[in-house]
């Protein structure tokens, strides 16, 4: 059962790289983060803890990189080069700050390695893990080149949550146990309502209807977030969506491992795509005068 | 009603509503929600059919009280428990987002270390009472026959706005006092006290969106200013197309310092003489006019020179340059602001004179700089504070002493520093009322520990601190039924207390519930900014109500501006940075898991205190990031962490607020250190504000590497294309944002 997903996976993966295009997808969840507008501020972490049932694990835990943030910003002080070898004795153009969830690889390297395929793609173009399939190998995690996966090393239920900070978990996705491996979803509990609630109502789930919970409170609105599906299926009746708008704008598709940018000078790119992880997530370059 | 000894004037100004131009529509007083109805009211949003629908998930509108800004909120409501906050879109303060703090207001309200039942003080040790008696107790005290002198009666407040605010004055007047104190450490009164002598208005509304360039000297308007999330929305409007440009001139990098295109480290206390630099270079090179200034003016700038200034300052002169080019290029579409570090000197009243004197030769003044809004219901007005609220505090002490006094929302024992003795001169205070959520530092001294309600589960008006577009009441209901039954509101609190003073105006009212609601039946249908007639559940469903307001311009006075130099000081040649932090704040929000988890932006410590400082002096001083280091002050000394990067002066030391509790909980305690417990308490020049950021120390190596748990393992990127940066011209080629 769960290596015929894996193939079926692959196999809907491989054709869309070789004829080009996207099969049988539902949707292709998708975001893009201006790092000109991102200040930093860590509003969608925050939101994610409490939207997402992540555990606080405490300074010990955390010194120990157990930290369970699936949404992180991460700062660097990297300073531009000022030529001659001259280093500023200051940091003249502040912090880079980049808000790092799962990138949502479509070839993501997390999947392949899972001797249970408890980490798979969904129709929706996600990476899931099924907590109820992971036995905690950590292949998936040691295989994330952005290391964005967290693994539950205690049974964090048992005092994470004291009474009544519990009452506060959400109901729509699981508290996870020791053992398994957890990471961004785009909120698929969100997802999930809302497709449920268009098909209800019989219509297509309109862009913009719902968003996930970082890109929610972002006080800057440097995440969007949407469905990309439409930029590859013309057949598909799925609206197109401001993070297509996005996306061509700046001239970063998926499904290729070198961007071919007319404009080689436009803003948008993807992390570490050059190891041809397909990242569903688009940046857009910070801007800084010089 | 009952209402029949008061007249129609009373009973607008008992609603709230009296101020400019409010009448009653009609001529008969309001009688279409009765208190039976208004109860009725209270236990509709308790229906099961809309309250708990099992998986179905019902949506509350709000306010967050998690800062004075006032934002509005949604809470999302299932099987009867508050589960997610999210930014209400229609309120003109966060158009629908949230900064950390506010998306944390949860873990407030669900805290592990919620007092559940009034307390009173027995042999030095609480002991449970009952809410009667704990309210006799408060009557015997207080009370018509308890013989009480109003000028011995004091409250110490955070700052409070709307209906509550009104009433905690009725009761303030009803016991014949004047002592209400309001005290906030992250505050901006000297900035506002700048903004009320040369504008004639304290809180006028900088439109971040409309400036091309932003200059800020020490104002943290991203991260701890005035109002977090209003001015993030509109620097989005700022960095689109075509896009504005910041500076930032700081001894500490604060969270816009950090966003700045030009960052520059200033030593602290010369941001007045760095503000006359550049509008010197803007006189001398770009030709600006100078002759809107008084003579006395036109000589401090002229009298600037550019290298001289450098060298005081530690700002370069190619620095005062580039920001004079941006601002020339754009007068009346720049802005320049003033706050924190730079305030908060013994000069920094100079400072904030000395950055008006650049809006006002930019033409600033008007233009990006507007007239706030004139709020037609004077009582219900936000009242801000800060340190003055606290040292009046201290002076009502020591003059004449006290003989009740009232905490809450300010826990003063853990933000005064300890030089103002306060600890010690609270013991002479025979009665002292804590009404509070938790147990802090001030309750443990208090003789009666009231608890509250947390916000998620009472009544209020809001009036935020600083409006926007339009000028809102925001409301504040309860979006979920109260965890413990033993808790109650301070509204209610303070209603009884009006009542036992004054039963003829205030017996009416069953509860603070029925008061609001009574309130909102006697809105002037005239101030509602629609012309509309606002009903109570209108109001609760939009959460903000848009008023009515007046016209108010904005017209800049000068006449001098003295820009002094810090004293030098070879004992103690460094100067400390207690830094506020959009997170654990002032300290309020260090018993929230998800904050102490959040690293601080900056430094990306978690769980802890650490002392910031720059790569020069930690060569000097011979340590590293990770190694402890002792600072004292002439106060005192504490032994913390250093983290160092380039984001500070060599002259400055910075320490984080908000760790270092003492009795705060299971999540704050025993953390870290408080460096407000080491500040002098010089206040600045020209006001009653504390000086906060000009206390000076020397520093020595304490211990070798200690843990500082941190989050990532590097600094810099390796060479990897993790964030990208490309100039502004590359910017526009795609018209920048969509
Ligand atoms: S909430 Fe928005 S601005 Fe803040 S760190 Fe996240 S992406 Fe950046
Ligand atoms: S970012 Fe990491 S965890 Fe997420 S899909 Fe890619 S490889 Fe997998
Ligand atoms: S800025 Fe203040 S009021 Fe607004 S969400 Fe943050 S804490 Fe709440």
């Amino acid at each position: 059962m769960s290596l015929q997903n894996l193939l079926q996976d692959w196999s809907r993966y491989r054709r869309g790289r070789e004829e080009g295009g996207f099969h049988n997808y539902e949707h292709m969840w998708g975001m893009s983060i201006d790092l000109n507008l991102c200040i930093g501020c860590n509003a969608c972490s925050v939101a994610c803890y409490a939207e997402n049932n992540l555990a606080v694990v405490g300074k010990d835990k955390y010194e120990k990189h157990q930290a369970m943030h699936w949404m992180r910003i991460e700062r660097y002080w990297d300073e531009p080069d000022l030529g001659e070898g001259r280093v500023s004795e200051y940091q003249q153009h502040g912090a880079s700050f980049l808000p790092m969830n799962c990138q949502q690889c479509n070839a993501a390297t997390c999947e392949p390695v899972c001797p249970v395929a408890a980490t798979y793609h969904t129709p929706d173009g996600l990476n899931a893990q099924v907590y109820n399939r992971c036995i905690g190998s950590r292949y998936c995690s040691n295989n994330c080149p952005y290391r964005l996966r967290y693994f539950n090393f205690y049974s964090y239920y048992e005092d994470s949550w004291p009474e009544p900070l519990n009452l506060q978990l959400n109901p729509d996705l699981s508290v996870r146990d020791k053992g398994v491996m957890e990471k961004c979803t785009f909120c698929i509990q969100r997802i999930r309502v809302a497709k449920d609630k268009a098909q209800r109502e019989h219509r297509v789930l309109q862009d913009g209807e719902f968003t996930t919970a970082c890109a929610q409170t972002c006080p800057t609105s440097a995440i969007v977030f949407g469905d990309m599906l439409k930029m590859y299926d013309p057949n598909s009746t799925n609206p197109s969506s401001k993070v297509i708008e996005l996306w061509e704008k700046h001239q970063v598709e998926l499904g290729v491992t070198e961007q071919e940018k007319h404009n080689p000078k436009i803003r948008g790119y993807r992390v570490l795509e050059h190891l041809n992880t397909d990242p569903c997530i688009m940046f857009l370059d910070r801007v800084r005068e010089v | 009603m009952g209402l029949k000894n008061i007249n129609r004037r009373g009973f607008l100004k008992l609603m709230g509503w009296s101020g400019v131009g409010a009448t009653v529509a009609g001529c008969d007083m309001p009688t279409t929600v009765t208190l039976e109805e208004g109860k009725e009211t209270v236990t509709s949003y308790l229906v099961p059919e809309e309250y708990a629908i099992p998986g179905i998930g019902v949506w509350y509108s709000s306010t967050c009280r998690q800062c004075p800004a006032g934002c509005g909120l949604h809470g999302r409501v299932r099987e009867g428990r508050i589960l997610k906050l999210e930014g209400n879109p229609d309120s003109p303060i966060n158009a629908g987002k949230l900064c950390q703090m506010g998306q944390a207001g949860l873990q407030g309200h669900y805290n592990p270390d919620r007092l559940r039942t009034p307390k009173v003080r027995k042999d030095g040790k609480l002991v449970d009472i009952t809410w009667a008696e704990a309210l006799d107790l408060i009557d015997q005290h207080v009370g018509a026959s308890s013989g009480l002198n109003g000028a011995r009666f004091a409250w110490v407040s955070d700052s409070v706005s709307g209906h509550q605010a009104m009433l905690i004055d009725n009761l303030m007047s009803a016991l014949g006092s004047k002592n209400l104190f309001i005290h906030e450490v992250v505050n901006s009164e000297v900035a506002r006290s700048v903004n009320q002598a040369v504008l004639g208005d304290a809180t006028p509304r900088y439109q971040i969106g409309k400036a091309h360039a932003i200059l800020s000297i020490g104002n943290d308007f991203l991260g701890t200013g005035d109002s977090p999330v209003h001015a993030s929305t509109e620097y989005t409007e700022f960095r689109s197309s075509p896009r504005g440009v910041l500076g930032v001139v700081e001894p500490k990098m604060t969270l816009t310092g950090a966003n700045a295109d030009l960052w520059m480290a200033i030593r602290p206390g010369t941001e007045g003489v760095f503000a006359l630099s550049v509008a010197n270079v803007l006189a001398t090179k770009h030709k600006m006019a100078i002759d809107m200034l008084p003579k006395a003016i036109q000589t401090a700038i002229m009298k600037r020179n550019l290298n001289e200034d450098a060298r005081l300052t530690g700002v370069s002169g190619n620095h005062v340059i580039r920001v004079a080019k941006w601002l020339s290029s754009n007068p009346g579409r720049s802005i320049v602001m003033v706050g924190g570090t730079a305030e908060g000197q013994v000069n920094g009243y100079q400072n904030g004179v000395a950055a008006m004197v650049l809006n006002v030769m930019l033409g600033n003044v008007g233009k990006t700089i507007v007239a706030s809004h004139e709020f037609p219901f004077p009582q219900l007005e936000h009242r801000a504070g800060g340190t003055a609220g606290l040292l009046d505090f201290v002076k009502a002490i020591d003059n004449g002493g006290l003989d009740v006094a009232f905490f809450s929302g300010a826990n003063p024992v853990y933000t005064a520093p300890a030089a103002l003795g306060l600890k010690d001169k609270l013991a002479s205070i025979p009665f002292k009322v804590s009404f509070t959520q938790f147990d802090d530092e001030t309750s443990q001294l208090a003789d009666l520990v009231l608890p509250i309600l947390s916000p998620m589960e009472d009544w209020a008006t809001i009036v935020p601190k600083v409006q926007g577009e339009e000028a809102v009441i925001s409301m504040q209901q309860p979006v979920m039924e109260p965890l413990y039954a033993d808790t109650r509101g301070l509204g209610d609190i303070v209603l009884d207390l009006l009542k036992k003073r004054d039963g003829a105006t205030y017996g009416n009212y069953d509860s603070y519930y029925a008061y609001l609601s009574q309130a909102f039946a006697s809105f002037p249908a005239n101030m509602a900014a629609d012309g509309k007639a606002v009903t109570w559940n209108d109001a609760l469903a939009k959460g903000v109500i848009a008023v009515k307001t007046g016209e108010k311009q904005l017209k800049a006075k000068l006449d001098q501006v003295a820009v002094a130099l810090p004293e030098e000081n070879a004992e103690y040649p460094l100067t400390l940075i207690p830094t506020p932090r959009l997170g654990l704040w002032d300290g309020r929000h260090a018993n929230i898991p998800w904050l102490q988890e959040a690293p601080d932006q900056i430094s990306k410590v978690v769980w802890d205190s650490w002392a910031e400082i720059h790569p020069n002096l930690a060569k000097q001083l011979g340590v590293e990031t990770g190694d402890a280091i002792k600072i004292t002050s002439a106060q005192g000394a504490i032994d913390v962490k250093v983290y160092v990067f380039k984001g500070i002066h060599p002259d400055a030391i910075a320490v984080p607020l908000g760790q270092g509790h003492k009795g705060y909980g299971r999540y704050a305690d025993g953390r870290g250190v408080n460096p407000l417990e080491i500040l002098d308490t010089a206040t600045v020049d020209g006001t009653n504000e504390l000086a906060l950021y000009s206390t000076r120390v020397k520093v020595e190596k304490a211990r070798n590497k200690d843990t500082l748990v941190m989050m990532g393992d590097h600094d810099v990127q390796m060479g990897r294309k993790m964030v990208s940066t490309v100039t502004p011209d590359v910017f526009e080629l795609t018209g920048g944002e969509a």
